[in-house]
């Protein structure tokens, strides 16, 4: 038989007696070191050797993690139209990924997790890509592309009302850093600045690699759909840098000025 | 089309059945007795009175015994009696007949030894239908009672509730049809604790109060110590300012302004206004109008129409930007009877209003605003900026 005992108090406010304070000592008399300190040893904290680790996290990019569970389980609820090309607006847009621009967020990378289940054909642009990710994709018929977007550039992707709201010319994208231009030229990355050859062999390895045959995009009906691709300098779609897009009045300013209409077709 | 004419035949369900009875119709049949003045209001004595005696009106008790009216002392003689009514008067206490249950808490069947079954004449019996009688029609009626249906769908699960359309236009013209209202709107959960916290809220977010006292730092003088330390008998002190002393700072008192600023979620907000709309329809205190068209511009007119209409001492109306001018005269003269656009409207005047009447539009444009809350997006920007779903 389980017999319970009720608690003994030493009464009063905050338990009474010792309040939970111990017996005499540094402990009842609040005067105990330094979290750490292990009483003049060389602590842990200090016997161990310093070792870059974290050195620079707070400068390092980061990439917003998109799961293909999560595209299909958008593209099934009807949040993200695959009949369109998939770009980081429609994303925000349906609420699917939040990206932080100032928070060094340099966009979206596709993540395995949900690959089995993954069957809809789309045509996605991301920033990162693992190689199962883009297998899986490509399985399905669909187009995936790596692109780089600065981070200003970024801010205008995620958020473009408030910046059409702004008045400003749209700028023309910015090319990846010296780090970055070697991993958005390999075709194995489907890179922007890739050869588009290359990227139809390195299709073809990644087929036999995974061992799936490659549907023909070409005889699809929406292989027009699938295969517009940006421009590097361009951000969105059917907007080139130079314009202005008033939405108060529904119109949009182009350039005439030679200078300018060379500096942003550049 | 058959649903709907069954539904419209049964009031909706929220009225009292008592007071309606009978199937929309315009024309009353006309008085049996004289009309009488309402009470010692002035001007009041051309309308006729509304309330028991009203043609029609049947009260739920009432019998044929009604006419035996029970007085204070518990007499039960008929009107006239000689000797008047003293508590020494023939019969009194005596009672002239007792109403006894079956014993199985029946009142309208007996049930005797023998098998016989006897039923209580008295008992209030099943109106049987009545057959249709020529209905002398104003003005032609519409297809079909419901004028209005909801402008946003209706979940299959839910089905919308009704409430008589109305006009302003003559102070008889109550019942003109029916129309239908969003049940996510107008038949949500009574959330008191809602209504409390967004009341609550309206009162003590616009709050700054300026109250503040000088602190012993503040006051002047006091920078002195007053008298020695030791050796003068009395206490020993440091300044004449401090919380201590007449005349000192305070030491714990109100500091500058205050804000009592706070903002309560979006939806909250929202879900108060829909639990007020429901808990007004509920309680038989919203009214819908057609429109806002009045036929004078007088305020007495107005004063009239809610007192002959029962609505209550105070009515907020409730109209989308346009409003008739009469309707605006009348309504600037009156403390208790008030006009504001759609976009004022909020719990605090809801609650404060016994009465609240909203038009058409207004019923229209309050289920669109409303409802698009429970199916949008989070905010990716502020929504004073544009949106493209954004009703």
């Amino acid at each position: 038989m389980i017999v319970f005992k009720e608690r003994r108090r030493g009464r009063g406010r905050y338990g009474g007696r010792k309040c939970g304070r111990g017996h005499k000592g540094e402990r009842q008399r609040g005067n105990r070191p330094r979290l750490g300190f292990e009483g003049g040893q060389t602590p842990f904290y200090l016997a161990i050797p310093k070792y870059g680790f974290n050195e620079g996290h707070s400068r390092r990019r980061q990439y917003q993690p998109l799961s293909l569970q999560r595209l299909q389980y958008l593209i099934d609820l009807g949040r993200v139209d695959p009949t369109q090309p998939i770009d980081l607006t429609q994303l925000t847009n349906a609420r699917g990924v939040t990206v932080q621009p100032l928070k060094r967020d340099y966009g979206v990378q596709l993540v395995e997790e949900g690959a089995d289940i993954f069957s809809a054909k789309v045509n996605i642009e991301v920033q990162r890509a693992s190689e199962l990710a883009i297998a899986t994709i490509e399985k399905n018929g669909g187009v995936v592309t790596t692109s780089f977007y600065d981070p200003r550039s970024l801010e205008i992707l995620c958020k473009p009302v408030v910046f059409f709201l702004r008045g400003q010319p749209i700028p023309k994208r910015m090319l990846p850093p010296e780090d970055l231009v070697r991993y958005y030229t390999d075709a194995r990355n489907r890179g922007y600045l890739a050869d588009p050859s290359k990227v139809a062999e390195a299709r073809l390895e990644l087929a036999k690699k995974y061992g799936y045959v490659l549907p023909d995009i070409t005889k699809d009906e929406l292989f027009k759909m699938l295969s517009t691709r940006k421009d590097p300098r361009q951000i969105f779609f059917g907007l080139a840098p130079g314009w202005i897009v008033n939405m108060a009045d529904k119109k949009i300013l182009k350039p005439t000025d030679e200078r300018l209409l060379k500096y942003y077709s550049s | 089309m058959t649903s709907r004419l069954a539904t419209a035949a049964e009031p909706p369900r929220h009225r009292d059945p008592r007071e309606l009875g009978d199937p929309p119709s315009r024309a009353l049949p006309a008085p049996s007795q004289p009309r009488r003045p309402l009470g010692a209001t002035p001007g009041m004595e051309c309308l006729p009175s509304r309330g028991r005696r009203r043609p029609g009106y049947r009260s739920p008790g009432s019998t044929e015994y009604s006419k035996f009216l029970l007085r204070a002392h518990g007499c039960r003689h008929p009107v006239a009696h000689p000797g008047g009514c003293q508590p020494g008067h023939p019969g009194a206490g005596t009672p002239l007949h007792t109403r006894r249950d079956n014993g199985r808490g029946r009142w309208d069947r007996h049930h005797h030894r023998g098998g016989a079954v006897t039923e209580d004449p008295r008992a209030r019996r099943v109106r049987p239908p009545e057959p249709p009688r020529e209905k002398l029609l104003l003005s032609p009626l519409p297809r079909s009672p419901v004028l209005r249906a909801c402008s946003v769908p209706v979940p299959s699960h839910l089905s919308p509730v009704q409430a008589w359309v109305e006009s302003l236009r003559h102070h008889d013209d109550e019942r003109r049809g029916l129309t239908d209202l969003h049940p996510d709107v107008f038949a949500v959960r009574p959330r008191l604790d809602i209504l409390h916290a967004v009341a609550m809220w309206q009162k003590n977010f616009k709050r700054i109060s300026y109250a503040k006292v000088k602190t012993r730092a503040e006051v002047r003088g006091g920078g002195r110590k007053p008298w020695r330390q030791k050796g003068s008998g009395r206490a020993r002190h440091g300044s004449i300012r401090s919380p201590l002393w007449r005349g000192g700072g305070i030491a714990h008192g109100p500091r500058g302004p205050t804000s009592y600023y706070y903002m309560l979620p979006m939806k909250v907000r929202v879900l108060g206004l829909k639990v007020a709309l429901t808990v007004k329809l509920m309680q038989d205190d919203l009214h819908v109008v057609d429109s806002l068209e009045i036929p004078t511009a007088d305020p007495q007119y107005l004063l009239d129409l809610a007192r002959y209409r029962r609505w209550g001492r105070s009515v907020l109306i409730v109209d989308v930007n346009e409003m008739p001018e009469n309707i605006g005269t009348a309504a600037a003269g009156l403390k208790t009877i008030n006009l504001i656009p759609v976009l004022g409207l909020n719990v605090h005047s809801m609650l404060k209003h016994e009465t609240l009447v909203l038009t058409l539009d207004t019923v229209t444009f309050l289920e669109k605003k409303l409802l698009w809350h429970d199916t949008r997006y989070s905010a990716l920007y502020p929504f004073s900026m544009p949106y493209s779903d954004f009703p």
